[in-house]
């Protein structure tokens, strides 16, 4: 194995290991805001960390391009559906910050 | 004539729901009221899962029996990659042996579900459209028969989507959305070339029309797509995928004598038929995907 490899695969497993703190997190909280806090953590950090460990195995230069275009586009998306989700809890519940308060 | 002249304004006010039975209190009176039948004491959930042993156990019970079911038919499934099943036969043979030859198009999913089994195709897009039409009828908000109750949430909606400027939201769709829709396109017109084809296609850029009308509106979108054009794009191309294999049909399905050119496999401008039925088809997906979505949320596209 070289090196390459050994740190590629600390990436991606670093990222699984994001992945799986916001899976335990998204069914330990009860409430939306509290969740899509622990959500939001795997679709950006954790999808940074593995897509990183495949660029650095990455084989050709537009292999690396891809990956850099994934990555962009999740951290496009994924946080803007975010906010969009909080700002219609946060709208529409009156005692939305008493809810987030119970664990 | 007058009494025919008032049947059809009867006939009108009823369908707009403003038809007032005139003796509605002797109608009423007349009927007779039916002894309710309270299933719900026979048959009830909660007092099922009040006893919860027989509860966890039917639960089992239920579960045991539809694994040996399941499990007894994998049985009798033949082996994965058994020569002499009945998936390896000289069907999918001939599809990738000959698929290239015949249909010219380098993705054997998109030679065989828009050549050898066009029809198939043609009878999933008509479900599509079919679909979207019988939403349309069910879920379109009829502008004579609304309640003022309606009429304000609409109105109050309207206020809300014009003032909350929704800044992040509108940035992101404006780097997302041409992006979607531009890899859509991409994936539609390379259908037979590479993996993807009208149906995924499709639904990309029915995903980008969503994220644009999400960020801008209603409104906005009513300028350039509206249920004319969606009825219009998804009856053309409807029209276009039938004549085309109306044309192979008449020809023997083989195009004996009537060729098609088929290009040089690989090219873009390659495969005959494939080309255009897959624009077809990813037209009418799109508009399919942005029809339930807004007639879901507004009820009208």
């Amino acid at each position: 194995m070289s090196v390459r490899e050994i740190v590629a695969a600390v990436c991606i497993i670093i990222g699984l290991f994001v992945f799986l703190c916001s899976i335990l997190g998204v069914y330990r909280f009860k409430y939306v805001m509290n969740r899509i806090h622990a959500a939001a953590l795997g679709d950006t950090m954790g999808i940074f960390f593995v897509v990183l460990g495949l660029l650095i195995l990455g084989q050709d230069i537009f292999h690396m391009a891809k990956y850099v275009l994934i990555i962009l586009f999740f951290w496009l998306s994924s946080p803007i559906a975010t906010h969009m989700i909080a700002k219609v809890e946060l709208l529409t519940n009156k005692d939305c910050e008493e809810r987030m308060k119970d664990r | 004539m007058s009494e025919n002249k008032s049947f059809w304004q009867r006939l009108k006010s009823w369908i707009d729901g403003e038809e007032i039975l005139i003796d509605a209190d002797k109608y009423i009176s007349t009927r007779e009221r039916k002894e309710r039948v309270s299933y719900e004491k026979a048959v009830s959930m909660e007092r099922l899962r009040s006893n919860s042993t027989l509860y966890r156990v039917l639960c089992v019970a239920i579960t045991v029996i539809f694994i040996a079911v399941m499990l007894r038919v994998v049985i009798d499934l033949p082996m994965f990659g058994d020569p002499n099943g009945v998936t390896v036969n000289e069907v999918g043979q001939r599809y990738l042996e000959q698929g290239i030859e015949e249909t010219g198009a380098i993705n054997f999913v998109a030679g065989m579900i828009l050549d050898y089994r066009a029809f198939d195709t043609f009878g999933e897009s008509n479900v599509l459209f079919m679909a979207v039409i019988a939403v349309l009828m069910l879920l379109q908000r009829d502008k004579k028969n609304t309640s003022a109750a309606e009429d304000q949430e609409m109105a109050e909606d309207e206020v809300f989507d014009s003032q909350d400027s929704k800044l992040i939201l509108k940035k992101g769709a404006k780097c997302l959305a041409p992006v979607v829709i531009l890899y859509g396109i991409y994936v539609v017109l390379n259908g037979h070339l590479s993996p993807g084809g009208g149906f995924s296609g499709g639904s990309i850029i029915g995903a980008g029309l969503i994220l644009y009308s999400a960020a801008n509106g209603q409104k906005k979108m009513q300028t350039f797509f509206t249920i004319k054009t969606l009825t219009r794009i998804s009856v053309a191309c409807l029209l276009t995928y039938c004549g085309c294999k109306s044309y192979s049909f008449f020809t023997g399905a083989n195009h004996v004598g009537w060729e098609i050119p088929k290009g040089t496999p690989g090219a873009i401008l390659s495969s005959g038929f494939i080309l255009p039925l897959n624009i077809c088809v990813g037209l009418v997906v799109a508009c399919t995907m942005y029809g339930f979505y807004a007639l879901f949320t507004k009820g009208e596209v």
